[in-house]
């Protein structure tokens, strides 16, 4: 099977952009911007949906074979 | 001797028998699941900090201080200070009025290690007897010594000839 490392760099990025709005909630909590701390953890909560979308639609353009399961 | 002659020869040795099918491989599924899983993480671990955000969003709105009445303009020449409490009776604090129509007023401890600034009228400066930390009058910021952070400074209004701390000002950071 030819492996496409697409859905990888995409669920690579969005590891990113998670450890970026963690440390950005941390911060602006302390600065007491309270908004912005509110945005960022939703942006948080909304990458794991996207995550697990990814995931999902690899598993299926791919088909699940017996030796992965 | 004799059974060191089979290849491989029998021994009780665990090296010599792993199951190489039955191992865990990481695989780029495997890989992406713990991705997708680093993501779940990351969401649930936000949660409490959004959750006292907005604890605190709601809880500032009505966490105003009385106002109270530091002293009267007629008693406090230019230059001079006076002590007062605010917002709680345990918070000392420094006001300053540093000319006319302006006036600056801190919560004194240092924020160093808590010793009480006073002020100084002649060299126009706060100083911390402890370490000899110096603030800025017109700001709070410290200019010498060990203190890096500023004094919280107190919103101060002039009513009638009469001087009030209104709030306390929250850092910007
Ligand atoms: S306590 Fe003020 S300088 Fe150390």
């Amino acid at each position: 099977m030819k492996r496409s490392y697409l859905s990888v760099a995409v669920l690579c990025v969005i590891l990113m952009m998670n450890i970026v709005f963690t440390q950005l909630i941390v911060h602006q909590y302390f600065f007491e911007h309270y908004v912005t701390v509110l945005i960022y953890c939703g942006f948080n909560i909304l990458l794991f949906p996207i995550a697990l979308l990814v995931y999902q639609q690899d598993r299926k353009r791919k088909g699940v074979h017996h030796d992965e399961q | 001797m004799d059974k060191n002659n089979k290849i491989p020869f029998q021994e009780d040795n665990y090296t010599h028998n792993i199951e190489r099918n039955g191992e865990r491989t990481l695989d780029r599924r495997g890989f992406m699941k713990t991705l997708v899983g680093a993501a779940g993480l990351f969401a649930v671990s936000s949660l409490p900090w959004g959750a006292v955000a907005a604890k605190e969003l709601m809880g500032l709105s009505d966490k105003g201080y009385p106002k109270k009445k530091i002293a009267d303009v007629s008693k406090v020449a230019i230059g001079d200070s006076v002590n007062f409490s605010f917002p709680g009776e345990h918070d000392s604090a420094l006001l300053i009025r540093l000319s006319e129509n302006k006036y600056v007023a801190y919560q004194n401890a240092c924020t160093h290690l808590r010793c009480p600034v006073f002020w100084v009228k002649e060299k126009g400066e706060m100083i911390c007897p402890c370490h000899h930390g110096k603030f800025d009058a017109q700001t709070g910021e410290p200019t010498v010594g060990p203190p890096r952070r500023p004094l919280p400074e107190i919103k101060v209004k002039v009513e009638n000839g009469t001087i009030y701390a209104v709030g306390v000002k929250r850092y910007e950071a």
